[in-house]
């Protein structure tokens, strides 16, 4: 989403160089890292000179917002929070962590079921029949050493 | 994009360093309590955005992994979404009061000491995206790509809310639209 010009691609006339000032104002460390070179030369001309000192007179304004540093008090809170929240926050992912291996595991257990129903031959009744006197030599029958005799 | 430089820092906390911990609230709260007394005009509210930031902060530590985006853009982005959840509260409060066009009559001079507080005034005035924009790029030194990141546009819409913001801005505490 967020694609800068490549420092190739940078043509610098007085019309981009009035937008980036627009844009950013006239400090040019704060202007696209691409562009920054080339405005540099323009901004040594007269037209350059004439925008950066227009963008000035604002940013001169803007710099006088000050933030007040954050209390003591404020930053101890903060800290005080963290013990508890961070064991919280490890428990949650130890949680997920396990309830994912389980959902690994349970995937595993059915890919297993589906592959030995697919892979396993079908043993159906009309194809093998369990005789009572079969065993894995034959018909072991009360017939079977006297047949020959 | 290069390293994270808070990479190990999160890492260490997700260890459950202390020192860490501290490390972290030194080298972020500032910024963050910039960023919201600036997008909300309130100290005390911007107190509490940047508390609830660092609950954030600390509850998903041990889960941070950099994907695209920075450490500091991603706390940047959610401290930015706790004070919209504040800007929508207080539109739903205010929508009846609230005028159609944003106000952009020049604001009464201000002795020097009081030019912080006209500022202040001034970016409460102005769209809350423009308003973000610059607060992103002028105030939280972000480069223009990462601003774009955090605010989740394009560069060239990042450019168009900035100028936007700037030439109301400059209505205001200037006195004219920024042409001569």
């Amino acid at each position: 989403m967020a694609e800068e010009r490549r420092t190739s691609d940078v043509r610098m006339d007085a019309r981009r160089f009035a937008a980036l000032a627009d844009a950013y104002g006239s400090a040019l460390h704060r202007w696209p890292q691409a562009e920054q070179a080339a405005a540099a030369l323009f901004s040594e001309t007269e037209e350059g000179r004439a925008v950066l000192r227009r963008a000035g007179r604002l940013d001169t304004i803007l710099d006088r917002h000050h933030v007040e540093a954050p209390s003591r008090t404020l930053h101890g809170e903060i800290v005080a929070r963290a013990a508890t929240q961070l064991r919280q926050g490890r428990h949650r992912h130890l949680w997920w962590l396990g309830f994912g291996l389980a959902g690994i595991g349970l995937a595993g257990a059915v890919a297993g079921l589906a592959l030995v129903t697919v892979v396993t031959p079908d043993a159906s009744s009309d194809r093998y029949v369990m005789d009572a006197n079969a065993t894995s030599f034959g018909d072991a029958g009360p017939d079977a050493d006297t047949e020959d005799l | 994009m290069g390293a994270d430089p808070d990479e190990e820092l999160v890492r260490r906390i997700s260890a459950g360093d202390q020192a860490a911990v501290q490390a972290m609230v030194a080298r972020k709260l500032p910024r963050i309590l910039a960023l919201a007394t600036r997008m909300l005009g309130d100290a005390a509210e911007a107190e509490d955005v940047a508390q609830e930031t660092f609950v954030r902060i600390w509850r998903h530590a041990s889960s941070w992994r950099q994907r695209g985006a920075r450490f500091d853009t991603w706390i940047h982005r959610v401290a930015l979404n706790l004070c919209y959840d504040r800007l929508r509260r207080r539109r739903e409060w205010t929508a009846d009061e609230l005028p159609k066009v944003p106000d952009e009559a020049p604001l009464p001079d201000a002795v020097p000491a009081d030019e912080g507080r006209r500022v202040q005034q001034a970016l409460q005035r102005i769209a809350p995206r423009q308003r973000e924009a610059i607060v992103l790029v002028y105030y939280q030194e972000m480069s223009n790509i990462e601003a774009a990141g955090a605010m989740q546009v394009s560069v060239d819409a990042l450019e168009s809310l900035l100028a936007r913001g700037r030439r109301a801005l400059q209505a205001m505490l200037v006195g004219d639209d920024g042409d001569d």
